[in-house]
């Protein structure tokens, strides 16, 4: 399971899956080489448990892991909580919204990290 | 840490098997919330309600947004309809349910409480504990106060079950 061992997730970690993929998307050649991040926005309604609940099941993190990331949405307003290919982020960013999460992704960039 | 009580509203039998203990009528109060919820899920894309239920995926481009809901949107609303067509199977039977049944009333709860407090207004200061019993909305507060408790058992017991 990735990132079992690493208690924050950064912009710049990526999917252990991501690392097979070999060939871009057609839809991807114009891109540049910046992975997307998947961001979980900080909201009034959903409870505590169920978003780091969510965290283990869609990501496989461990319950401390998620923890601490549902934590850092809770305080900061948001955390990244995926990253990857366009392809990867945006499945990640539908599992989420199924659970009714507010998350959103972006391209990735230094000055916002 | 919370003090387990022996019985709660959500139970794990044991080998992924899981029981909800709700009464009949209970049962029925949910299920009309769940038609209430799928009637919402069939509104105009721009109806309030929906707004928690189908967010913006790229904050910070629009026209990628609307290529992304031209093709997602629909299947989101399908993925919603299909946890709705499992909870009312599991609201219907006081039978034993399985692991994925759960999950799906675990989603569908939280999709009612997303839509009642987007309608409640409900923020990141205001507590619907505070609501006083002459209030209109006091109703929904209430409900919307059961819903999490029953979200909360729901999570806690899928964790540790």
């Amino acid at each position: 399971m990735p990132f079992t061992t690493d208690p924050v997730i950064r912009p710049w970690d990526t999917h252990a899956s991501d690392t097979q993929v070999a060939e871009p998307d057609v839809h991807e050649t114009t891109e540049t080489d910046l992975p997307w991040i998947v961001l979980v926005w900080n909201d009034p309604i959903n409870l505590m448990s169920y978003v780091s609940f969510v965290f283990q099941k869609l990501f496989g993190y461990s319950k401390e892991k998620a923890d601490l990331l549902m934590l850092d949405v809770h305080e900061k307003g948001r955390a990244v909580v995926s990253s990857g290919t366009r392809e990867h982020a945006e499945i990640d960013v539908f599992r989420l919204h199924e659970h009714g999460l507010w998350a959103t992704m972006q391209k990735d960039s230094q000055k916002d990290s | 840490m919370r003090k387990r009580k022996k019985t709660g509203p959500v139970e794990a039998l044991g080998d992924g098997v899981f029981r909800i203990n709700l009464t009949d009528s209970e049962r029925e109060t949910m299920l009309a919330f769940v038609d209430q919820l799928e009637e919402v899920l069939t509104a105009e894309h721009t109806d309030p309600r929906l707004r928690r239920l189908f967010p913006t995926a790229y904050h910070e481009n629009p026209d990628l947004d609307a290529e992304y809901q031209g093709y997602m949107r629909d299947e989101l609303s399908a993925s919603r309809a299909s946890s709705i067509a499992t909870v009312r199977e599991v609201l219907g039977t006081q039978e034993p349910i399985s692991e994925a049944q759960l999950y799906a009333f675990m989603m569908v709860l939280n999709s009612l409480r997303l839509v009642l407090g987007t309608l409640l207004g409900v923020s990141e200061d205001e507590d619907t504990d505070d609501i006083e019993d002459d209030d209109p909305t006091f109703g929904q507060a209430q409900l919307y106060g059961y819903l999490g408790w029953l979200l909360e058992w729901t999570v806690d017991t899928l964790s540790n079950g």
